[in-house]
């Protein structure tokens, strides 16, 4: 099959189109042993026939156990076991007994080579291969003593069909599998084009249902105020704030999260990206790379960060705002910063005042999640809250 | 002396705000107004501004584009990079090719105009976010471990790391006892170091092509 990257639709149909040929396989085996036993004459050569069928019986037996379908060696062997299952139909038998006879050994389970071929490499070696059986056939009556001359206008003619069969039967194994390989691309193609149109759809929804709407409100809004002349301060800041509101908003929709993210994890910066846009003032996210958490850990920074985002807004009066976030050694540091009015940190002191608030419980936060809270504050200094937390744990 | 600005922004209502801004506060001189990267190449040929207030998503040629090759013609002419925040990856690469600062859009006038004169001063300007981004890069090129490749040493990480928890030169300096020039110093190294690594890039990008020839432009 073409597609080298794995695609699961293609690979279900693969593995569908695998288990259906083992069965194949144990099927002619079973008939092949039941053949064998109710068999009225002796074999000529019965070891032979043993061997061949422990052969048959050991490798449909390997494919089995081993899974081993897709085993770069298994297609070869299939070949060369079906191709000598037929010259040994031609063999174990009595002398001469193939002018009348079906050929016991090339009755059925040669065929799962032709299947193999087909299905895995398309309809022109799935041909081939059974181009190769239907020759082996052929040779099979020299191998049982039967010069092809000897052979009748009705015995040529049932030869002949047995490796029409052949043939026919690895064209159309290709054909198949090459209808179910494209259908299953076209289905895949068309589940993601779908998705996409559902995600530009849900987009275009909420930019025209908040941002659109606002600036066609900016714009009129603008336009009145602009005839009326003198205008209040007021008026344009009231505008000013429409518009940084939807600024947020688009910039919220557009937050990046481009990396494709490990299975069950969310971006850490994202998360620190919406808390800092619904946020006001503005403030500044630094972090070092997309840094992947756990969605559960992930959350639960965010919140303690929106905690002392609002502490900053509640207590600071400060003028610039900054959340930092790296990950190294196993560790995550999240920093928020601000360049407020600052005050002297001392846990008792505040506690007894009743005025450690929200720090208690992003102190709270952080330590159910087995880190720390350190708080680097003094009067005039601004304060860094920096939390640090294990990438891993409870 | 008047600073002498070259303002770069395919709209022209934002360059007409910025010359206002500009203007108003006495920070500077607007010597020329380009609409687009090629015309902003030709302009800095023409008048040598001191400083050129660039905007990276531009028609035709690109601001990271214009950026390099202003910065190759032009060394003394400094950069400043004005632009939204979802960009901040092209941010990256107009530092690597040489702007000598960053600035969001959302920057209050007063903030652009200060900006500006620290840039023409030879003070990199630098936001919290960048250094993010920066500190991000030399992580990665630590972890290549490519022994030939410019890394940071521990202080200059130190001081990266504060400018991307959001501290001022002067608070840095305060904090490492160290003088706020050094601590400029040192952003100005770790400049420096980002655009060597560019080169580096480029240099591994053409031996893994075999090619052994100068890139072309």
């Amino acid at each position: 099959m073409k597609a080298p990257q794995p695609d699961p639709e293609l690979e279900r149909t693969a593995r569908l189109l695998a288990v259906g040929v083992l069965v194949f396989r144990w099927v002619a085996f079973a008939w092949m042993v039941v053949l064998a036993v109710t068999r009225g004459q002796p074999f000529a050569h019965p070891a032979l026939a043993a061997s061949a069928l422990a052969a048959i019986g050991g490798w449909t037996a390997w494919l089995t156990l081993a899974r081993a379908h897709d085993h770069p060696f298994a297609p070869v062997g299939d070949l060369l076991l079906a191709t000598g299952l037929v010259l040994v139909s031609g063999v174990v038998v009595e002398e001469r007994t193939l002018l009348i006879g079906t050929p016991f050994f090339a009755s059925a389970y040669p065929v799962a080579a032709i299947l193999v071929w087909g299905a895995a490499r398309g309809p022109v070696a799935g041909g081939l291969v059974g181009l190769v059986l239907g020759a082996a056939l052929v040779a099979a009556r020299p191998l049982n003593g039967v010069p092809l001359g000897d052979l009748g206008a009705e015995q040529v003619q049932g030869l002949a069909s047995s490796a029409v069969i052949f043939v026919t039967a690895g064209i159309a194994t290709g054909v198949v599998s090459r209808v179910l390989a494209r259908s299953a691309e076209h289905v895949r193609a068309a589940t993601e084009r779908a998705a996409r149109l559902a995600e530009r759809e849900s987009l275009a929804r909420r930019i025209h249902d908040s941002v659109l709407q606002s600036l066609a409100m900016i714009h009129k809004r603008g336009r009145e105020l602009a005839s009326e002349g003198p205008v209040a301060p007021g008026q344009v800041l009231h505008l000013a704030e429409l518009a940084a509101e939807q600024e947020r908003e688009l910039r919220a929709l557009v937050v990046r999260e481009a990396e494709a993210a490990p299975e069950g994890m969310v971006s850490l910066r994202a998360a620190l990206e919406r808390e800092a846009a619904s946020h006001d003032p503005a403030v500044e996210v630094s972090a070092v790379g997309p840094i992947w958490l756990p969605a559960r850990r992930a959350e639960e920074l965010a919140a303690a960060v929106r905690q002392g985002l609002e502490n900053v807004r509640a207590h600071a009066g400060a003028s610039r705002t900054t959340v930092y976030a790296e990950a190294e050694d196993g560790w995550i540091t999240v920093s928020v910063r601000d360049d407020g009015r600052g005050f002297t940190y001392d846990e008792a002191a505040l506690r007894r005042d009743g005025k450690l608030g929200l720090l208690a419980s992003i102190k709270g936060r952080v330590e159910e999640l087995g880190g720390e809270l350190r708080v680097d504050t003094a009067p005039g200094r601004g304060t860094e809250l920096e939390l640090r937390v294990p990438e891993e744990g409870p | 002396m008047t600073l002498r600005v070259l303002l770069v922004d395919d709209h022209p209502m934002w360059r007409d705000g910025v010359r206002a801004d500009l203007e108003r506060l006495g920070a500077a001189e607007v010597v020329g107004e380009a609409s687009d990267g090629g015309e902003a190449i030709e302009l800095v040929a023409e008048h040598m501004p001191d400083v050129v207030l660039m905007d990276l998503q531009l028609p035709t040629v690109g601001g990271v584009d214009a950026t390099r090759r202003i910065a190759e013609a032009a060394p003394h002419v400094k950069v400043l990079v004005l632009s939204a925040s979802a960009e901040e990856a092209d941010v990256l690469e107009a530092v690597k090719a040489g702007a000598a600062g960053y600035l969001l859009k959302s920057a209050t006038s007063e903030e652009v105009a200060d900006a500006v004169r620290r840039v023409a001063a030879g003070e990199p300007v630098f936001t919290a976010s960048l250094a993010g981004l920066v500190l991000d890069e030399f992580r990665r090129i630590a972890a290549d471990a490519e022994p030939a490749e410019p890394r940071l040493t521990p202080r200059e990480n130190e001081v990266l790391k504060l400018v991307a928890k959001g501290y001022t030169y002067p608070e840095i300096a305060e904090r490492l006892f160290i003088s706020v020039k050094t601590v400029q110093n040192h952003v100005q190294n770790i400049l420096t170091k980002l655009q060597l690594k560019r080169r580096y890039e480029l240099m591994r990008y053409a031996i893994q092509r075999g090619l052994d020839r100068e890139p072309e432009e």
